[in-house]
């Protein structure tokens, strides 16, 4: 992780259904378009695996998940690797607040999609800003002025 | 009569976000799934997968699964193995793409051309594989180590017993012997009653036929397929004596 | 509650034994008192997904067998849910208002729909399937889906 990214994103990018797909979506959203700075993805299986970077990272940094659906594979799966969820985001309430957006397509997603993959990451942006108020030393020397 | 399972092959992908070869891997994989071999895949969901899917994890304990992974740390591949059984096949794009010679792959979110490319490439490498898992092609699959592991877990009982398989699909299977060692078989006793109702008197074409469809859900290496005739001609012979009688 | 149960790939559907089946996926349980409990089957539920929206008409609403009595929004569809039943919408589950997800999670428990006085259950009944008939009617959509693909 970059020492002065202090939020770590974790979707869960399921590939059985559409929500997988725009919890992919608004993840990169939001650490390449919005909190580019401050926030960096780490991929659910590395983790669970034991990967020791992405170990770290969710250790010393707070941590959103970003599930697709009411299995909550990625909370689940971070908080039994021994980690702790600082918050967590799914597409489904996504859409409850937003029913016009309905996401199609698991390999490209409709425009609605693309849409509501914004809104959420919207949302997880506005998350990401309030973590990294709590938790201004994590992460590194430059964390102060990021 | 009963209906027998096809016989299909799960695709796992890592889907890595963290790097364009987890995107190749993601992108392949629904490009077999839903547009290259649609009916002879099924999607295994790795976070479902690692959180606890049990209807993943059972069919990926019976059924032969391929496992798409973006770089050397096999993500798909592990968890496989972890939570089912070993992959028939693996497949790291890494290595399609430097055998291919293709240029460098960027873009997690969205793929370059070259990561486009790989994505058909790697899409294609798995429908072959597929087809070969299916025993379509020339070339007969032998996915041991996934129908190893299902028969692993059968309790060891006698000869002729018959038990569900473990992996929790509730298919039946059933101990015979071949060449003087016990080899578990499974779908066998759907298999026999299947023969049975369709009128298929033991021996002679019958045995052949058994063959092929006994391989369609259990590898049958071609040194052995003699030994492997003889006894089904054996045990098929007993399944018909034991219906006439009316013994359960 | 007993379950029959029916795998297709690496989905598992289960058939509560102890009630009927519209054929398009609403089971009916018969209470006391000529009230018939009505939800969606697991099938149903699985294979149209994550419950956004339940909406289920209200109570004193009177409906035909095989009219419509709640309509779910799924992130996959919007479902038409037929009544099982004819007669008038005496109850309806609050608790999907904010927790539509337990239609996903308990489809034969805490996830019913709705109860519905009944006009004539015997009739409505003769026209339902048991858990069994259900099961197979299941399997012949499955094959079918699979035939489609």
């Amino acid at each position: 992780m970059s020492p002065n990214r202090r939020v770590v994103i974790v979707p869960c990018s399921g590939i059985g259904k559409t929500f997988g797909t725009v919890s992919r979506e608004a993840a990169y959203t939001v650490v390449e378009d919005l909190r580019p700075d401050t926030a960096e993805l780490v991929a659910l299986s590395l983790l669970v695996l034991g990967d020791e970077e992405a170990r770290a990272a969710v250790a010393e940094h707070p941590t959103i998940t970003i599930d697709g659906c009411r299995l909550a594979c990625a909370t689940k799966m971070v908080q039994e690797s021994g980690f702790t969820v600082a918050r967590s985001f799914t597409v489904l309430d996504a859409f409850r607040k937003h029913r016009d957006l309905k996401p199609e397509g698991i390999s490209s997603l409709n425009p609605e999609g693309q849409k509501l993959a914004r809104v959420l990451a919207e949302e997880v942006a506005e998350a990401v800003d309030e973590l990294a108020k709590v938790y201004p030393d994590n992460g590194g020397s430059d964390a102060d002025s990021a | 009569m009963p209906i027998l399972p096809k016989k299909k092959v799960g695709i796992v992908a890592c889907s890595g976000e963290e790097m364009p070869e987890g995107t190749v891997s993601r992108v392949a994989a629904l490009k077999v799934l839903e547009e290259l071999r649609p009916n002879d895949t099924v999607t295994i969901c790795l976070p479902l997968f690692l959180a606890g899917g049990e209807g993943d994890r059972a069919f990926a304990r019976f059924y032969p699964t391929v496992a798409i992974d973006g770089c050397e740390k096999r993500c798909a591949a592990r968890a496989t193995e972890m939570y089912s059984g070993k992959p028939a096949a693996s497949i790291v794009v890494t290595e399609v793409v430097r055998r291919n010679g293709l240029g460098p792959i960027r873009g997690s979110r969205r793929l370059n051309e070259a990561g486009m490319q790989a994505a058909d490439l790697v899409a294609q490498e798995v429908a072959r594989l597929v087809d070969q898992l299916l025993g379509r092609t020339g070339q007969k699959a032998t996915p041991e180590a996934v129908v190893e592991e299902a028969a692993a877990e059968v309790p060891e009982d006698e000869e002729g017993t018959i038990t569900l398989c473990s992996c929790g699909s509730g298919i039946p299977v059933q101990k015979v012997s071949v060449n003087g060692r016990v080899v578990t078989l499974i779908a066998l006793p759907a298999i026999f009653e299947q023969f049975y109702k369709a009128g298929k008197r033991p021996g002679g074409g019958t045995t052949q036929e058994l063959l092929e469809v006994t391989r369609i859900y259990n590898p049958i290496p071609p040194e052995e397929e003699a030994a492997y005739a003889e006894a089904l001609a054996r045990e098929y012979e007993k399944y018909c004596r034991k219906q006439v009688k009316g013994v359960p | 509650m007993e379950f029959l149960e029916l795998t297709v790939d690496k989905f598992t559907f289960r058939f509560a034994t102890d009630r009927y089946y519209h054929p398009d996926g609403v089971w009916a349980l018969p209470e006391e008192d000529n009230r018939v409990r009505i939800g969606l089957s697991d099938f149903a539920q699985q294979s149209n997904g994550d419950v956004a929206f339940a909406e289920v008409k209200p109570v004193g609403t009177t409906v035909a067998f095989g009219e419509e009595v709640a309509s779910i929004e799924t992130i996959k569809a919007n479902v038409f849910v037929p009544t099982p039943v004819s007669g008038t919408v005496v109850e309806v589950n609050q608790a999907l208002e904010v927790r539509p997800e337990l239609i996903n999670e308990d489809p034969y428990g805490e996830g019913w729909l709705a109860v519905i006085a009944a006009s004539d259950w015997e009739a409505d009944r003769a026209r339902l399937l048991d858990a069994q008939a259900y099961l197979e009617r299941v399997r012949e959509i499955a094959e079918e889906e699979m035939k489609k693909r």
